[in-house]
């Protein structure tokens, strides 16, 4: 009878504490900004929260563009977000502000359970941390068209050599044959990187952190990428990823790199799947295999709040799981590809109408993110300079000097590791 | 202290102490700023004097910035004084539909900057803008003009975006100029014989005067501020051909996390319109006791 009203009086003494204990809430910061994605996201966010009543999480969509000065900002003002989304070279910021904490156990359960494309993980490894969980995968891709191609008697490019001869043919009267970026730009970095990755040019740092940039591969990738660029649009100086599909979709442009253009195509490009071609970025004549940039998109835990923070893993957790995985990558379909193993087959990713329409062309995307590659976060040498030296655009930035500037590969090549240098101090 | 000062004093004090707190803290901060050396928001710097401040004075590219804001405050305070008189001239005729004429024109001033780059980015594109076809069908051009990828073309684009953006407010403020002018003087001087030339000359340009003197300090202030356009359109490229003051300090706080050194920068460029702002209001003060 004491042991029960004991009990009793323990369950009347939680019980309030149950009923009325006010949810965790945590709020996510991403720059997946179109209504769309945002939407998309919402769902996710919406199920979650059903499922975990102990939790709200809020979304709160930011640009690109400005969340390298925003973040900082809140987070040194306390008004940071708890979850943010991030690709390599945004981490190192953070880090230095000492806004983030490993997530390196975090991480190894997750790789247990949905094993983590290891490139992925390793954009984020560096200083014995693991800075953020990835999340989705973006690779560069040689996009065409198989009829344009087909009649001009082309086939896919391999080589260098194959890649120019196929831009110069496809070049008539109002076609470019290719549409590649010279802009001081993000999209220019990942163009003429693919380019380098696949000319040998993959370092840019030596392994003690001094900078390699300037060295015979890379001169040559830029002397072929400012040769490509001469067959461009002539504003595409200014481009960014949205002239470049709109290039293509328009027929302007035989062929162009680009992450996905599927959606684009899809909506104002015919839509034709069996006519949509994509393949590997080719590679200098005399390399072997094809490389291409990829960006491990990921989401770094900036809570220090003990709850918040098991929060956040709980709905990252949630995000990794195959069900809802493939629904949340499906948020651009053709995009976004998965970081995981059981992401890669799972039926969420696989069921989404416009992944059984570009199926072909999504495993294609999802075989050449295999050999992605990052600037500045290779072979496991990952050095602070990394952040100013993408943030400054100087890769794109060198090509501008020879394309608008007027210099040799040579030339912009040496004076862009000078910047990169002046940069790093 | 007189019971009228005091009242005055009472009167401007609250609007002063807003002031500080908005302008005088931020100004003061920045200033504080520019004698560390703090690379990101957030994070702590060390006093180093005034190393930045040398620094910034021996950057070519500094100056570099100095010479394009130059540029680009005279070439659009010129187009859009002229585009600006023009269209405040033609407004101030009677003629049917001046009313619908008087309120269209601001159009162009209070659709939202990210939609004119918008629409201009696609017009001057050369896949699928209207500029080029209509330029090569007509002649003028044989093939695609890349309107932003050389430094010269880039920075006349832009000052021809920002010119059609901010004119019809010049032109509304010398409207409201011109409606101030007497209409007898006009009358007594097409009585005297003077035609329309003389009457601009001698009438309008004079009376307009001060309206223009002090629309020139305004604009001159406003477009050397101007961000959001360029930094849209081109990012201060290619080759930083239009690289101006105001995205300089970005570039170097937000892009190259050397916060401090924008900081000097923006103090250097602070200094700059502060002088020139002196200097006219002093020239517009001088003008007014002599006429």
């Amino acid at each position: 009878m004491k042991k029960h009203l004991l009990g009793l009086f323990a369950g009347a003494a939680l019980l309030p504490l149950n009923a009325f204990a006010a949810p965790v809430e945590i709020t996510l910061w991403h720059m997946e900004q179109p209504p769309h994605r945002v939407q998309r996201i919402q769902e996710i966010i919406d199920a979650f929260n059903a499922a975990h009543p102990e939790i709200v999480v809020k979304q709160e969509p930011q640009n690109w563009g400005e969340v390298y000065a925003k973040a900082p900002a809140a987070i040194s003002a306390g008004a940071g977000p708890d979850m943010l989304f991030a690709i390599p070279d945004f981490t190192p910021i953070l880090k230095d502000i000492g806004a983030l904490t490993s997530v390196k156990d975090f991480v190894d359960e997750l790789d247990k359970k949905h094993d983590f494309v290891d490139s992925t993980v390793q954009s984020y490894s560096y200083d014995g941390g693991v800075w953020a969980v990835p999340l989705y995968n973006m690779a560069m891709n040689l996009w065409y068209r198989k009829s344009v191609f087909d009649a001009a008697g082309l086939k896919v490019p391999e080589t260098w050599t194959d890649w120019k001869a196929a831009a110069e043919k496809l070049s008539t009267d109002g076609v470019y044959g290719i549409g590649v970026p010279a802009n001081k730009q993000l999209y220019t970095d990942q163009t003429i990187y693919s380019v380098m990755v696949n000319g040998g040019a993959t370092e840019i740092y030596n392994e003690d952190g001094s900078l390699r940039f300037n060295n015979p591969q890379t001169i040559a990738a830029y002397d072929y990428y400012a040769g490509l660029q001469k067959l461009s649009p002539p504003d595409s100086t200014s481009w960014t990823w949205g002239e470049a599909e709109a290039c293509f979709v328009s027929k302007s442009c035989g062929m162009i790199m680009q992450f996905s253009v599927i959606s684009s195509y899809d909506t104002q490009g015919g839509g034709e799947p069996n006519d949509l071609g994509v393949a590997p970025i080719p590679h200098a004549d005399g390399e072997s295999g094809h490389n291409t940039i990829a960006y491990a998109n990921a989401v770094m835990l900036l809570s220090k709040d003990e709850a918040k923070r098991k929060a956040s893993e709980e709905f990252v957790r949630y995000l990794l799981e195959p069900e809802t995985y493939g629904k949340f990558l499906n948020m651009e379909p053709g995009l976004f590809m998965p970081v995981t193993a059981d992401g890669a087959s799972a039926a969420s990713f696989w069921d989404d109408p416009m992944a059984q329409k570009y199926k072909s062309q999504i495993e294609t995307v999802i075989a050449n993110a295999q050999n992605g590659r990052l600037f500045g976060f290779t072979s496991g040498r990952t050095f602070p300079s990394i952040a100013a030296i993408s943030a400054q655009n100087i890769v794109a930035e060198t090509l501008q000097s020879m394309v608008v500037g007027g210099q040799s590969a040579a030339e912009a090549v040496a004076a862009g590791q000078e910047r990169m240098v002046e940069v790093s101090k | 202290m007189p019971k009228s000062q005091a009242l005055a004093i009472a009167f401007v004090a609250p609007a002063l102490l807003v002031l500080a707190a908005i302008l005088g803290w931020p100004l003061v901060s920045a200033v504080l700023l520019s004698l560390q050396d703090v690379k990101t928001i957030g994070s702590q710097g060390q006093w180093i004097g005034f190393q930045n401040y040398a620094g910034v004075i021996s950057n070519p590219a500094f100056w570099r910035s100095v010479a394009m804001s130059v540029a680009w405050v005279v070439a659009n305070a010129v187009i859009q004084t002229v585009l600006a008189l023009v269209a405040a001239l033609t407004l101030h005729q009677n003629f049917p539909g001046v009313k619908i004429a008087r309120t269209w024109i601001i159009l162009t001033w209070i659709v939202p900057t990210v939609v004119v780059v918008i629409i201009w980015r696609w017009l001057f594109s050369t896949s699928g803008g209207m500029i080029n076809p209509l330029l090569m069908q007509t002649g003028i051009v044989e093939r695609p003009v890349g309107f932003f990828s050389t430094p010269w073309t880039a920075m006349a684009t832009l000052i021809f975006i920002n010119s059609w953006r901010w004119f019809p407010f010049i032109a509304l403020m010398m409207l409201a100029g011109l409606t101030r002018i007497p209409s007898d003087l006009y009358e007594a001087a097409r009585i005297d014989g003077a035609n329309g030339w003389k009457r601009f000359t001698r009438i309008t340009w004079p009376l307009l005067a001060p309206t223009l003197s002090v629309l020139a300090i305004v604009g001159t202030l406003l477009s050397f501020n101007v961000f959001d356009i360029i930094w849209l359109l081109t990012a201060g490229g290619p080759a930083g051909g239009t690289r101006t003051l105001p995205v300089m300090i970005y570039e170097t706080a937000f892009k190259g996390y050397r916060l401090s050194e924008a900081a000097t920068i923006s103090v250097f460029a602070t200094i700059l319109l502060m002088v020139f702002a002196l200097a006219a209001t002093r020239l517009l003060a001088r003008e007014g006791e002599n006429r």
